[in-house]
């Protein structure tokens, strides 16, 4: 769907320049959704605008379904975008109104357009403010529109540029459950959030850029695996006798109370369970990292090599 | 395309539509203003003072210098209005590319204000007494007007994508155009004779003139240099919003204000 090799992106000359996106790789496949993380100012947006072909890249290629968005006007039939920090939507139309010009926009006939987004506009739950002003929407039901928007010309490729920014609760777990619908029927999604358990729940795959560079890039579920350390937490139900202490601490874990602690290796752990045996045991859990941790640490721990 | 020009033409529509104060408020203050220019004139020139066809040239002179204003400062106020709001970058998203939405949401905003512009002018005659002529044939300087006006339109939204901020521009514009719209330079002797013709939209509003106001026929050769002027104008307001557009976003700035 989407094969984005090698941009680049320099603005200004001279000792104005300034390097804001560096060989930046990305690809993705039908049905996948690719999180996009990265600090603020980090080159996040930059690079979805030259996917998007709204800002030309200094070097590199963008192929969307095979077409270049800045050489086939075309290939931009098979991209819909929501942008941060704009409204994408006309306020003063009602969202029927929105979905059809924007429809025609897209080189969908004005037929199939209307149809279609009164499609969109029931299946998002939004048909009885169709006759509504956009304006007058709540935050939550504009983002909506503007996501119906987005994939009024069933594009195969979705943009969605902090979709959940300033989104109550409710209303943010909306947009996620909509995006994960949307992947489900096939499309692509590139996604950027600074709610790191958004993009936790949400995406297939993870970039990390900072400073304009890709650091990593892998399948969410491998690099939490990565980040997670072998420790597990038991709890037990009463005191342990204290020869269980002394047997559980020759193993390598700490006791506090009802609270054990344990660093060894998972085949050991079993050793472990049976030296508490027959005390009933509450819970064990090993530790698992979030998102937000491997982010801080990757974010932090990477040197600046743009220096 | 028609789809397209259709949906333009909606969007245009609803827009102005769905507040109707703007509308008529928008109507009622180019008419006070035209007002107070024809009182003050008559106070000036005495009682006693006929205007006969110079005042059908007044009218059309303002009729023409508010439908110019209107469509030279369509594309750029719409981009930079759109830019603030956070439309522009979906626009600029259309497979059709930015020339062809832009062309087709100059001819919807052109439909409206050649509507406005006909309550105006009927409204002008009721004031002031004027009477100008319609013929049809009309529609043909008018067009060449139109082409070169819409031309420079090009030229100061290209302005827009590239230095953003551009309403001082604007502003001293309406003037520079009241000038080459309302000065009747076709009447003139020597060299002036002959420049308006490179100056856009001159020769359109002078045949306009000998048609609505002086009851003259078409001057077909003055016609063919008029539409020359609107078609080179056209043309180069065009290419130079392709050179903006690419220059945007080379800079990365179509989203700025």
């Amino acid at each position: 769907m989407l094969d984005a090799r090698d941009l680049s992106k320099v603005y200004g000359r001279g000792k104005q320049r300034f390097e804001a996106v560096k060989q930046v790789s990305l690809t993705l496949h039908q049905g996948e959704v690719l999180a996009f993380l990265g600090p603020n100012g980090a080159g996040k947006t930059t690079t979805i605008k030259m996917i998007a072909g709204l800002v030309r890249p200094t070097q590199g290629r963008v192929a969307v379904v095979g077409e270049d968005p800045h050489r086939q006007p075309r290939a931009l039939r098979h991209i819909g975008a929501v942008l941060e920090g704009n409204r994408n939507l006309y306020w003063r139309l009602t969202p029927e109104e929105n979905l059809e010009y924007f429809g025609v926009l897209r080189q969908v006939p004005r037929k199939v357009a209307h149809r279609r987004g009164l499609e969109l506009l029931a299946r998002f739950g939004l048909e009885e403010k169709r006759h509504t002003p956009v304006q007058k929407l709540s935050r939550g039901m504009q983002q909506k529109v503007a996501i119906a928007v987005a994939l009024i010309h069933n594009p195969k490729l979705l943009l969605l540029d902090e979709p959940t920014l300033g989104l109550d609760v409710e209303a943010s777990e909306m947009v996620k459950a909509l995006v994960r619908q949307i992947a489900q029927e096939g499309r692509a999604v590139l996604l950027t959030t600074h709610q790191l358990d958004v993009a936790e729940e949400l995406s297939d795959r993870v970039a990390i850029i900072r400073r304009g560079r890709i650091i990593a890039e892998q399948s969410t579920e491998s690099l939490l695996k990565e980040f997670s350390s072998s420790t597990y937490h038991l709890e037990v139900e009463g005191d342990l006798s204290p020869q269980q202490i002394h047997t559980v601490t020759q193993l390598g874990a700490t006791v506090q109370g009802t609270q054990i602690t344990y660093a060894g290796t998972p085949e050991n752990l079993y050793g472990l369970l049976g030296a508490l045996s027959p005390v009933p045991l509450v819970s064990v859990q090993r530790d698992r990292a979030d998102l937000t941790q491997v982010f801080l640490k990757l974010v932090k721990d990477q040197p600046d090599t743009s220096l | 395309m028609i789809d397209l020009l259709h949906a333009e033409l909606k969007r245009t529509w609803i827009q102005f539509i769905r507040y109707p104060t703007e509308v008529i408020s928008g109507i009622v203050i180019i008419l006070a203003v035209f007002y107070g220019l024809f009182t003050s004139a008559q106070y000036i020139a005495g009682p006693g003072f006929a205007f006969g066809d110079r005042l059908d040239s007044v009218v059309l002179g303002y009729a023409m210098w508010t439908l110019i204003i209107s469509v030279n400062n369509d594309i750029a106020i719409n981009l930079q209005i759109e830019a603030e709001t956070g439309t522009l970058e979906q626009v600029f998203l259309s497979p059709y590319g930015a020339p062809r939405v832009f062309l087709a949401r100059a001819f919807a905003s052109l439909a409206l204000r050649l509507l406005i512009l006909i309550v105006v002018l009927l409204l002008l005659m009721g004031l002031s007494g004027s009477r100008l002529a319609f013929p049809p044939i009309l529609l043909l300087p008018l067009a060449s007007l139109l082409m070169a006006g819409y031309g420079l339109a090009f030229l100061l939204g290209a302005g827009a994508l590239v230095f953003k901020r551009v309403q001082q521009i604007l502003g001293i514009f309406q003037f520079l155009l009241l000038f080459l719209l309302a000065a009747p330079l076709e009447e003139s002797m020597g060299l002036i004779q002959y420049l308006r013709f490179l100056l856009p939209m001159l020769p359109s509003t002078g045949l306009l003139r000998d048609l609505m106001a002086r009851s003259l026929g078409l001057d077909w050769f003055t016609y063919g240099l008029a539409l020359l002027n609107g078609i080179v104008y056209f043309a180069l307001g065009l290419f130079v919003f392709r050179w903006a557009e690419a220059t945007a976003k080379q800079r990365g700035s179509l989203s700025g204000y």
